[in-house]
């Protein structure tokens, strides 16, 4: 078996085990910890079968900027957080100006999104990479 | 202008300069000296262009991964810092993405593997923290 690195060899990653892990900590609706966010308002995660589905809300001047919809594939998530198993989505939008890779993890209830904006209108805007948090809403009672 | 949130959405008077690439400068090293992942990473300029070289921990050592081209990112759309970078190796068995960001000083790299043989290995995450060497103290 090819390995570029001891971690290309770890048994998990052709455990079967590691391919049922539970997904919901990602699915679901999620909120960003910052009201006044001037990045992502809101992102919602849905499964299907081995698909994930990815909706953004981006921060707009009259309201929320819905992005087109990603779909990707989960990635195990095999050493973080203390043995932690679980999984990761890795998302790219794409615009007609800009393109904008994801990447997309659960730690400790918090949904984590690092985005790596890259432009390509010309606009001299420098591409740039940004952190945002994420919770979910209590369901209304 | 198109924007795709607020955040985006700023006017760029003339820029000429090149991004300033020195936050970027030197060797790192990561602050987890039991890895079986990336162990180092060495930035330099190749014709004005930054690539960054890799060094990953194998059974037998420290195993050379090579030179790749970054890709260069600031913190906004109007910084002219850089703050972190992207790049990909493709080692025709599996394809490696990195994406890094720079936070406290220390380059947080989220490591994305993705196997093209048929081992059928899973793909996988790592997110590890490199610290620059100094001399200072």
């Amino acid at each position: 078996m090819e390995f570029k690195q001891s971690g290309h060899l770890d048994p998990a990653l052709t455990d079967p085990a590691t391919r049922t892990l539970r997904t919901e900590q990602l699915t679901g609706r999620w909120l960003n910890t910052n009201p006044d966010t001037q990045g992502i308002a809101e992102c919602v995660i849905k499964q299907d079968g081995e698909l994930f589905s990815i909706d953004i809300a981006g921060a707009g001047p009259d309201g929320p900027i819905r992005w087109p919809t990603c779909r990707s594939t989960p990635l195990a998530n095999l050493e973080e957080e203390a043995g932690q198993r679980v999984f990761a989505l890795s998302a790219t939008f794409e615009f007609e100006f800009m393109t904008a890779e994801t990447y997309i993890r659960v730690n400790k209830g918090v949904l984590v999104i690092v985005l790596f904006a890259s432009f390509r209108d010309g606009s001299k805007r420098s591409d740039y990479v940004n952190r945002e948090f994420f919770y979910r809403p209590q369901p209304e009672r | 202008m198109e924007f795709a949130q607020l955040c985006d959405r700023v006017e760029i008077d003339n820029v000429s300069e090149p991004l300033d690439v020195s936050s970027l400068a030197g060797v790192w090293i990561n602050s987890n000296p039991d890895t079986n992942g990336i162990a180092r990473l060495e930035f330099s300029d190749v014709d004005g262009k930054l690539s960054v070289r890799v060094h990953a921990i194998d059974p037998d050592g420290l195993i050379d991964w090579g030179r790749a081209p970054a890709k260069l990112f600031a913190a906004s759309p109007k910084s002219r810092t850089t703050a972190g970078f992207t790049c990909t190796y493709d080692f025709g068995f599996a394809e490696i993405r990195l994406q890094a960001m720079i936070m406290k000083g220390l380059i947080v790299l989220a490591q994305f593997h993705k196997f093209k043989d048929n081992s059928n290995r899973m793909e996988f995450f790592v997110r590890e923290y490199f610290a620059v060497v100094h001399d200072r103290y």
